[in-house]
């Protein structure tokens, strides 16, 4: 009987060292060590034996048993890295070929500026706020010192829906809104779509603007000139140099305009900024003390400073847009540009 | 409005650059619109004479020319043109001359005769737009001079945009007050010379003011015996650099000191107007009057008119009539000189759609005190000119004084507003400079009297303005305030709106952005129901089909289709108001509305996918569930019968009976109308109504530490029957243990019958207390299937 045990356990070794897979040595396995393999089936002989012999049988049995085992667990090893390493050699793919996706969507440009803007806005300690698009002619023009015949309304191409209703002309008109709901300290942003009745390569009848408002105790033109500039080095790099014209609102008094240098040509002069190196952003002022009064606020104790600019001509100076109508024309070979 | 350096360094001689004064200007607020130097690129042009003209031997239409140019040997110069005659003087350029555009002109051979120059046109030196023929100068122009300086091209011409507070800007005179005050240079006013005859004026002619309300100052004079004719060059040349025509001497000489003084005259023939004297006063209804551009206009009794003893003449401070035109045979003049209320002359000038430069002037508001001046200065002009004798006196009706204001100024204020130290005296300096003077002063404060011309200035802030304009805009530091917040909250839907785009954005959608006009006939062929075609009405819209206010932003999403109709894949959505208007409230609601819409193909055209799914209706509901759910907002969903929709496949969206929204397909029979992809579908979703949805509150379930189990069951029920009437009824069952049911497969078809469909629910059932055994889950699945039977007939498969 150990003869039939070493006979085994030769053909096993030689087997083991033969296999080349796992699946094999699995095999191998069940046929020498398994419920029904070949030492089992000469254990299940050992009662034939003399009691004397049983456990030198048995215990030459176990060893020969764990010799299969220890060998099948090397080849196992040396088989497995082989096997792996093919596998390896088998799953190379073309890293280069395009993920799977269903693509990105796109956000608007005018949204994605708006969101940067606001951002920037919202993190020196502005509030959004935002107003009715439909408005009464009295917050869009009477409020804001710009009573029924003034000069000033000739610049507001207006629509205008029923007596004393109008498409608001700009942001400003949500200023009182906001002045009328708290007393100071205001600060705010006003992003929203504006109307003016013109409409050619350069003007859109329908566009967006973005206000800004500060009231409190010591809010100077110094602050404003400040808050502008450092809204401007955000946006458009700290490389862009900014200045400040005296202009006219009836509803800031002093008035500015901010020009920044040009982002074409850095200044230089080129067709985009009529040759004088700087592009007129930007319209703000001191608020006049007429809006203070229609605001209830008292004009020895408050003062503050409002802006406002287009956003769509901030995306398409940003994005070099040559023209406004490209961002309302769903052209979708234009919108997932962005 | 042009202004020309020359002339106006008449009135106020600085010396500087051409940049420095861009600058200047720009930086004192008044705007460069473009700088031109006229006569930049011409050289070697001067003013010649012809001496000679013979035919070209070899050419019909040209001739042969002798011209002296004042220095050396007359020029022989072959000409095309026809209108000279031996003697006139033309601008003649030599060999090496350049024209404007660079240009160059040299010796040459024209038909075998050689020419040594060429004689110009108007064109040719771009004074005039077209010209016919050679430019005949005037035959005083000296020979030999440089054509430059005789048609005044030595010159550089600013185009200024003048802002509407500052009229007093908007002329010669006003811009050398303000440039003289920053360079402390005086101001020249030119002399006023004329003689008056014996006879006064009151004797022959009056002036009535039945209006001193619209007419506070009116001032006449009458000047005899003109002589019509051409102006000179010079005032030609003034005016034509202004952009206008000139016309004759008494109408281009009110134009001129119009440029000058920014205060309008008019001139009518005196002999025209009906008892020879005028009646300013309102027009009487239907009143009317052919005004100098030929219109006939019918006047209302608001509006202003300069009449004779029997009609109106003029449209006061905006036009004057045809019938007392200056013409040829003008022989008497009455001269205008007026102060008109700016309000009046806007709201006529606006009704008659007139607003014309004496409009403009006036609207803005003209100086009162400039009356007597003005008229001075012209009658001085017209005598110079035309000849004639002007009768003694001014008719000056001042009905109604116009008092000159006054300001005050704390010094301190300054700083404050401003944010810098500006020193006392320096303020002080400024404003007295401006023209404005001293009423009361003492150590803080200056009360100032407004000069005349001044209707911008009756604040503190407007003299502050006025300090820190000359002072320096960009002398003024800049500083961070400190930015605090009442606490008032203004906007609650913007950053939460902006989370909605987001989401979409990144489940691959692309965003659009229409105008938010809207066609009121396309909501009616698109079928759209009642409520949506009660919209917001533009009065004067940009055409008929953007001539409401969109109701709905579904028409924008199909028309972004039907213009990307050539891409395979739409996929893309909205947001933004929609405009509904309310009884009860002046002003329409506005509520943020999101519209979707999916189109075509689903997938992209990619290796990796086997084939072009096209979109359907649970891709967009899918879309529409994640946002809901991401907003935490409760729903349900039930069958609807939007018309624009395929009335199969279309649903809406409810809160406690409010609706938040649809989602359909839409109707193929639209889709064919608008010949757009007929897998077309559709959904709007009304964003204020979701966010006051009040969200499900967010709190942790216990995460069972037992284990799980799973069972699948397939059911047979009626095709009709809605799925979530299933979960429904199961809502229930299990006391706890039933986790979760996956819906994982329905399934009609050929193998089960026509009215059947399969269901396919996967059960997942744990316990937070102990391992659960096949008995209670047997027991869990006996009591599922039992509902299912009693309450759809299921059957088990
Ligand atoms: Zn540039």
């Amino acid at each position: 009987m150990i003869k039939d045990l070493e006979q085994i356990k030769e053909f096993a070794l030689q087997k083991i060292k033969e296999a080349e897979s796992t699946d094999i040595l699995e095999q191998i396995r069940v046929e020498f060590l398994g419920k029904k393999g070949k030492i089992t089936e000469v254990l299940k002989k050992l009662g034939s034996l003399l009691p004397e012999e049983r456990p030198k049988v048995g215990s030459i049995a176990n060893e020969i048993k764990e010799i299969i085992t220890n060998n099948i667990q090397k080849q196992y090893q040396i088989v497995l890295e082989k096997e792996l390493q093919k596998k390896i050699e088998k799953e190379q793919i073309d890293i280069t070929l395009p993920g799977r996706t269903y693509g990105n969507g796109h956000m608007h440009v005018i949204n994605q500026v708006m969101n940067e803007i606001t951002g920037i806005f919202i993190q020196m300690g502005f509030q959004v706020a935002t107003g009715p698009e439909v408005e009464t002619e009295y917050y869009n023009f009477e409020s804001l010192n710009t009573p029924e015949d003034h000069p000033a309304r000739d610049v507001h191409d207006t629509f205008y829906i029923k007596p004393g209703v109008v498409l608001r002309t700009h942001t400003s008109p949500v200023q009182m809104r906001v002045m009328e709901k708290t007393k100071p300290p205001v600060a705010v942003i006003v992003p929203g779509r504006v109307y003016r009745v013109d409409n050619d390569a350069s003007h859109s009848p329908m566009f967006n603007q973005m206000e800004g408002l500060l009231v409190d105790e010591d809010v100077t033109f110094a602050d404003l000139k400040g808050t502008l500039m450092y809204f401007v080095h955000k946006f458009f790099g700290e490389d862009t140099a900014v200045r400040f014209r005296p202009h006219y609102f009836p509803f800031t008094e002093p008035s500015a305009e901010m020009d920044i240098s040009c982002t074409v040509c850095k200044g230089k002069g080129c067709r985009v900024c009529k040759h004088s190196g700087w592009l007129e952003i930007l319209g703000c002022g001191m608020v006049h003390p007429k809006v203070f009064q229609y605001a209830g606020y008292d004009n020895e104790k408050y003062q503050g400073y409002a802006f406002g600019f287009g956003i769509d001509r901030m995306a398409m100076l940003k994005f070099a847009i040559p023209s406004i109508n490209l961002l309302f024309d769903n052209n979708l070979k234009f919108l997932e540009q962005f | 409005m042009k202004i020309s350096l020359n002339w106006l360094k008449e009135y106020c001689n600085f010396s500087v650059s051409v940049n420095e004064l861009a600058e200047r200007m720009t930086m004192l607020g008044l705007e460069i619109e473009s700088i031109e130097e006229p006569g930049k690129e011409i050289e070697n042009v001067f003013v010649g004479k012809i001496l000679d003209i013979q035919p070209h031997p070899q050419a019909d239409k040209l001739v042969v020319c002798k011209t002296d140019i004042g220095k050396g040997e007359p020029l022989q110069i072959i000409c095309g043109a026809k209108n000279m005659k031996v003697g006139d003087k033309v601008p003649t350029a030599i060999d090496g001359a350049i024209l404007p555009g660079g240009f160059r002109i040299t010796r040459r051979k024209m038909r075998g005769i050689e020419s040594f120059g060429m004689m110009c046109s108007g064109a040719e030196l771009k004074v005039e737009e077209d010209s016919e023929g050679l430019l005949i100068l005037h035959p005083d122009a000296p020979l030999g001079e440089d054509i430059k300086k005789v048609l005044g091209l030595d010159d550089v011409i600013f185009e200024i945009e003048i802002t509407p507070n500052r009229g007093d800007w908007a002329s010669y005179i006003g811009l050398a007050r303000e440039l003289s005050a920053y360079y402390d240079i005086p101001i020249t006013l030119p002399q006023i010379k004329f003689s008056e005859i014996e006879k006064t004026a009151s004797s022959i002619s009056s002036v009535t003011i039945d209006c001193p309300d619209f007419c506070p100052r009116y001032a006449g004079r009458v000047i005899q015996n003109v002589k019509i004719a051409p102006s000179p060059d010079w005032l030609a040349r003034k005016l034509i650099s202004a952009g206008q025509r000139p016309i004759n001497n008494i109408v281009d000489i009110t134009n001129f000191v119009l440029l000058e003084t920014g205060h309008p005259l008019h001139a009518f023939d005196f002999d025209k107007l009906n008892e020879n004297r005028i009646v300013v006063r309102l027009a009487k209804e239907g009143e009317q009057i052919r005004t100098l551009d030929g219109e006939l206009r019918t006047l209302n009794t608001s509006q202003m008119v300069i009449a004779d003893a029997i009609k109106p003449q003029a449209l006061a401070g905006i036009m004057g009539g045809a019938d007392s035109e200056v013409d040829d045979n003008t022989v008497n003049v009455f001269l205008e000189s007026a102060y008109f209320d700016p309000v009046s002359i806007r709201r006529t000038a606006r009704f008659h759609n007139l607003l014309t430069e004496a409009a403009q002037h006036f609207q803005r508001g003209a100086d009162p005190e400039m009356v007597t001046w003005a008229i001075d200065r012209a009658t001085s002009l017209i005598q110079e000119l035309a000849g004639g004798k002007v009768l003694k006196g001014i008719l000056d009706e001042y009905p109604k004084k116009i008092q000159r204001k006054n300001v005050k100024l704390r010094y301190e204020r300054t700083k404050k507003r401003i944010g810098i130290e500006i020193d006392k005296d320096f303020q002080r300096t400024i404003i007295l400079k401006l023209g404005f003077s001293v009423k009361e002063e003492n150590e803080k404060e200056v009360d100032f009297i407004v000069p005349s011309w001044r209707h911008d200035v009756s604040l503190e802030e407007d003299l502050i303005e006025e300090i820190a304009r000359f002072y320096g805009y960009d002398k003024i530091p800049n500083t961070l305030p400190k930015i605090r917040q009442s606490g008032a909250v203004f906007d609650t839907a913007f950053k939460k709106v902006n989370d909605i785009r987001t989401l979409l954005v990144h489940k691959g959608l692309t965003e659009c952005y229409s105008w938010t006009f809207s066609n009121p006939e396309i909501m009616q062929q698109l079928n759209f129901p009642e409520n949506y075609l009660n919209m917001v009405v533009l009065q004067n819209p940009l055409s008929k089909n953007l001539s409401t206010m969109r109701t709905s932003i579904i028409p924008d999403l199909l028309t972004t289709a039907q213009k990307n109709h050539l891409e395979d894949t739409i996929s893309i959505f909205e947001i933004g108001p929609v405009f509904l208007p309310t009884e009860q409230n002046l002003l329409p609601d506005e509520p943020q509305k999101l519209g979707i819409l999916l189109s075509g193909s689903a997938n992209p055209r990619l290796w990796c996918y086997n084939d072009r799914k096209q979109f359907d209706f649970f891709d967009l509901k899918g879309i529409v569930e994640d946002i809901l759910n991401e907003l935490y907002i409760p729903y349900r969903v039930e069958k609807s019968d939007f018309p624009l929709f395929h009335p199969g496949q279309s649903m809406k969206i409810t809160n406690q009976n409010e609706e938040l929204g649809i989602v359909g397909k839409l109707n193929p029979k639209i889709a064919h109308e608008l010949e757009i992809n007929e897998n077309t579908y559709i959904s709007e979703l009304n964003l204020n109504k979701i966010l006051c949805v009040t969200p499900k509150k967010k709190i942790y379930k216990t995460i069972s530490e037992f284990p799980s189990t799973s069972r699948d069951l397939a059911i047979l029920v009626d095709r009709s029957l809605p799925v979530s009437e299933i979960f429904s009824s199961l809502k229930s069952v299990g006391e706890g243990m039933l986790q979760k049911i996956e819906l994982f497969d329905v399934y009609t078809g050929e193998q089960v019958p026509h009215d059947k469909k399969s269901v396919a629910l996967g059960f997942t059932f744990c316990s937070n207390e102990k391992t659960l055994t096949d008995n209670e889950i047997d027991s869990v699945m006996k009591e599922i299937i039992s509902t299912l039977q009693k309450k759809f007939n299921a059957h088990i498969r």
